[in-house]
């Protein structure tokens, strides 16, 4: 945690109020972004992001599983979220489980959809090789290295990019109609993968309120500060994906609405240049 | 014992257009084509619901809850003396702590296993711990104990709600009361206090926590993908409801203050 004198929480919360924050951005300005995708070579996808001092990694590793009963036509995501102790010494046991747990949840609701798999961020029916039988599971992994605030946002944008980065191999399946005899066989030539379609993949965005006004993308300092966020995740057709709230006071329903308003026209713009630095990044990765 | 009061009353949402989420080539298993859901509830009302305070005598308060199939009992203990391993707090602490038991779902430790008790539990003090005047009890602790007797749906909104209900039946200072109320979206419609059945087939989900006095959510979570403004209008209903549940909440705890026997 963040301890801060009085005469500095004054100076951050004033500056906000000018807009004008402590590292010279306005109100509803992100911090510089970098992408890299590509970055493990064990995962099927992986991606780093740095959000000025925030430092996050998330890897996608897919794997043969079986569809939940209940829904055969879709396959399986799971996300979990780790905050190394080596980022900052509250994430080192209890305190770090908890974290994990919060972030893990919300990255959850807004990646995996309804409990019918609808409106996930990737299409679960196109993760099917065998109908009631056979399906890709993915298992999204997010590494907290290093914490500046805001670590949910670049999560999410983490993982965006690591499943635009993700190659799942070429199954083709044989055998006879029924479901008994369908046969699949994984092709073992690594050039043979298939890309994930991530179109409708969100991004999350937090507003956090400090005093009257809402501010985007918090440094750890103004974290210390904040009374209540929310974190909305806008895909780029503009649909809310998913929404968290977070802190502890209550927000009038009003000015909940404008947060998520704001955390809407922010995504929008935010998702734009995300996908624009994604390309980038992969064009760096062929090019090497 | 005098303190226990009823309030049985399943409550309608009647003063919503009617036509907000329904259209009728929505044909989902979980709604009949006239518009009836599994329970014959249309969709904007709520379950039956049956609070009761004063439910264990050992405790400092405690409420029971009862929303359809979903069987909740908190008890508050407290205040009392901070755990010695905790840092020194000027202002009081709320300790939350849900359990599910083994024979809540069909199968058998199906939520009492997992980490679903300890999400519940952080959800159910953020949800809470903005409604309670912690600086009322220095350097103590309010322990918060929910036990999901019975899991129907909507789990945590019926321990929200209940919680904040024990925390006044054992007399902590409170801003307000904190009612709780989750919808499901299912196609095109919105079904309000979704039962297990529809949280299974929900294509999104939305759960809030609102002081219905102060006018102020203190706890939102919203998962599928939702336009912003159908996003507004279920927002609307959920808090249309939870200020009915605030109004049984309130005649429970006025009954059981006056004594009227059940």
């Amino acid at each position: 945690m963040v301890g801060l004198s009085a005469a500095e929480r004054v100076y951050i919360e004033d500056g906000i109020a000018q807009d004008l924050r402590l590292d010279g951005r306005g109100r509803q300005h992100f911090r510089s972004l970098s992408i890299q995708t590509g970055v493990i070579p064990q995962a099927n996808g992986s991606a780093r992001v740095r959000l000025a001092g925030t430092d996050v990694i998330a890897s996608v590793k897919a794997e043969l599983g079986s569809p939940q009963p209940g829904r055969p036509g879709c396959g399986n995501m799971f996300i979990s979220v780790e905050c190394s102790p080596t980022a900052a010494p509250e994430f080192e046991g209890k305190g770090g489980e908890d974290t994990n747990l919060e972030l893990a949840k919300a990255l959850q609701r807004n990646f995996l959809g309804g409990a019918s798999g609808a409106g996930a961020a990737i299409d679960l029916t196109t993760l099917i090789v065998i109908e009631g039988k056979v399906c890709w599971e993915l298992y999204i992994d997010g590494l907290v290295l290093s914490s500046d605030g805001n670590i949910l946002d670049a999560l999410s944008i983490a993982v965006k990019a690591a499943l635009s980065n993700t190659g799942i191999p070429k199954v083709q399946v044989m055998g006879g109609l029924s479901l008994e005899e369908a046969d699949f066989e994984l092709s073992d030539n690594p050039e043979e993968f298939s890309h994930l379609d991530t179109a409708q993949v969100p991004v999350t965005v937090t507003i956090s309120k400090v005093g009257r006004y809402h501010i985007v993308d918090a440094t750890a300092e103004e974290e210390s500060q904040v009374s209540s966020a929310v974190s909305v995740a806008v895909n780029s057709k503009g649909l809310i994906c998913g929404l968290t709230k977070s802190g502890t006071a209550g927000l009038d329903p009003s000015i909940l609405m404008d947060m998520i308003s704001v955390g809407k026209r922010v995504g929008l713009k935010t998702i734009s240049s995300v996908e624009t630095d994604i390309a980038a990044a992969e064009r760096t990765l062929e090019a090497e | 014992m005098a303190r226990r009061a009823r309030a049985t009353q399943s409550y309608s949402i009647s003063g919503r257009r009617a036509g907000d989420f329904s259209t009728k080539d929505a044909i989902q298993p979980l709604l009949s084509p006239d518009g009836f859901r599994l329970d014959g509830r249309r969709p904007h009302i709520c379950r039956p619901a049956y609070l009761r305070t004063g439910a264990v005598t050992a405790a400092a308060g405690s409420a029971y809850a009862e929303f359809g199939d979903t069987k909740v009992i908190v008890s508050i203990y407290g205040p009392r003396e901070s755990k010695k391993a905790e840092a020194f707090s000027d202002i009081g602490r709320l300790n939350c702590s849900v359990k599910f038991t083994t024979f809540a779902t069909h199968i058998r430790g199906q939520l009492s296993q997992g980490i679903e008790d300890k999400e519940c539990s952080s959800m159910l003090y953020k949800a809470l711990v903005g409604a309670v005047a912690l600086h009322t009890f220095p350097k103590t602790t309010v322990d918060v104990f929910a036990l999901v007797l019975q899991s129907g749906g909507g789990d945590l909104p019926v321990v929200i709600s209940c919680a904040s209900l024990a925390l006044a039946d054992a007399g902590i200072v409170m801003y307000d009361l904190v009612c709780a109320m989750s919808a499901s979206s299912v196609g095109r419609q919105l079904l309000l206090d979704s039962t297990y059945e529809e949280e299974k087939g929900e294509d999104g989900g939305l759960m809030i926590a609102h002081m219905t006095s102060r006018n102020e959510v203190t706890q939102l979570t919203v998962t599928g993908q939702w336009s912003s403004t159908r996003l507004s209008e279920a927002l609307e209903v959920c808090l249309d409801a939870c200020v009915k549940l605030g109004e049984v909440m309130r005649t429970c705890l006025k009954e059981a203050a006056l004594g009227v026997p059940q």
